[in-house]
């Protein structure tokens, strides 16, 4: 690697790391903001596991029940694959899918710097 | 890309096993892989109809996570001329299965859902399945409704009874719009359908009503209700005017032109 590229790296290492502390920063000010909403102070746990069946589906507000489809769909997740399909901004997903995990219709795991959403890992594990 | 098809309607003996028997033995017919599933669980009739006596595996029990998928299909391809493949995954009449069926809570009910999406990877993208033809209960039914949020395209058999066309009406813009999915009219038992102007004046007057497209309408033959379930239309009377109905509704879905 010629001495360009090592320096021509740096500051896109710092970038990125900049960019991934401030997507979970906004990440985390969606979550406090969605408990607000919810007037829930203090509760930073989502309620416990609630199924996402048809039902539940039909009785969401329109654009809840989009995001939440559209993860019903791909089994698992990120905010970014979710946007893409539903042509929705990635922040507005983001927010959403964070809604959904704190009503107990989702859940999430971090992979890396990866934020994956699922409604249950039997979906994809045990078919 | 293949396509999954959910027939359905708001009303019992409107004709949904009957469209959607025929349906996939047209689409096999004509050279296509298809795929027919009885999903009506309160009800089974799939069996009855093509004369299957038993199976080692129902589609309850790959909805109950206790077979593979691969051991509940029924390939029948010999009883369609032609190069088509039709293979069917039949609900288990036992009225205990149907009980169980019946019983089955919340998170049974998101478990089958993930089960009736992943069937769209299982057989079309892996095993080249054209068609998945879902044959539901009537209503607001879990299994109806899994079937048709899994669905690409939900053909609603209808016909012209009043409480028929209020309920269908309803599920229109508060079940089938909610989940975004296409949709198009199959009106059957229809009368004095001979005259074009006839014709005319109801696929309007159904346009009006329902504002969606219509996918076919089917005049009430007396021959289906003296075949008693015996016949499968299109595959044992080729020539009747149902079969050609039908062979021009597959076109239709087939070419995407539903308008």
């Amino acid at each position: 690697m010629s001495k360009e590229e090592v320096l021509g790296r740096k500051p896109v290492v710092i970038l990125e790391k900049i960019r991934e502390n401030l997507e979970r920063l906004n990440e985390k000010m969606e979550v406090i903001i969605e408990l607000q909403k919810h007037d829930r102070k203090g509760a930073m746990q989502p309620i416990q596991d609630t199924p996402l069946d048809v039902m539940t589906l039909l009785s969401m507000p329109d654009h809840l029940r989009k995001t939440a489809m559209t993860v019903c769909r791909s089994g698992r997740a990120t905010a970014e694959e979710i946007s893409q399909q539903t042509t929705r901004a990635r922040a507005v997903e983001s927010a959403y899918l964070n809604q959904l995990v704190l009503m107990g219709y989702l859940k999430k795991e971090r992979k890396g710097r990866k934020a994956y959403f699922f409604a249950e890992r039997e979906n994809e594990a045990e078919i | 890309m293949g396509k999954i098809i959910a027939v359905h309607s708001y009303k019992g003996g409107t004709g949904k096993t009957l469209l959607s028997v025929n349906l996939a033995a047209t689409f096999a017919k004509q050279g296509k892989k298809v795929c027919l599933f009885d999903l009506d669980f309160r009800a089974p009739s799939l069996f009855a109809i093509l004369k299957i006596a038993s199976a080692e595996n129902w589609l309850n029990d790959y909805l109950n996570n206790t077979c593979d998928l691969s051991k509940v299909l029924i390939d029948i391809s010999n009883r369609i001329p032609g190069k088509g493949k039709l293979f069917v995954g039949l609900a288990n009449p036992a009225t205990e299965a149907i009980r169980d069926m019946s019983a089955k809570d919340r998170k049974w009910e998101m478990r089958a859902l993930g089960r009736l999406l992943h069937l769209r990877n299982a057989l079309i993208n892996e095993k080249g399945i054209d068609y998945i033809v879902f044959d539901t209960s009537p209503g607001l039914q879990y299994s109806s409704i899994n079937a048709i949020v899994a669905a690409d395209l939900v053909a609603v058999a209808t016909t012209g009874d009043r409480s028929d066309v209020d309920g269908t009406s309803r599920m229109l813009k508060e079940l089938y719009n909610l989940f975004e999915k296409k949709t198009g009219i199959v009106l059957n038992k229809v009368l004095d359908y001979n005259s074009k102007e006839r014709q005319e004046e109801l696929y309007n007057r159904i346009k009006n009503i329902y504002q969606v497209p219509l996918l076919g309408m089917v005049p009430c033959f007396c021959d289906i209700l003296r075949a008693q379930g015996n016949f499968i239309f299109a595959q044992d009377k080729p020539d009747h005017p149902f079969s050609m109905l039908l062979n021009e509704m597959a076109k239709k879905i087939d070419a995407n032109d539903i308008k």
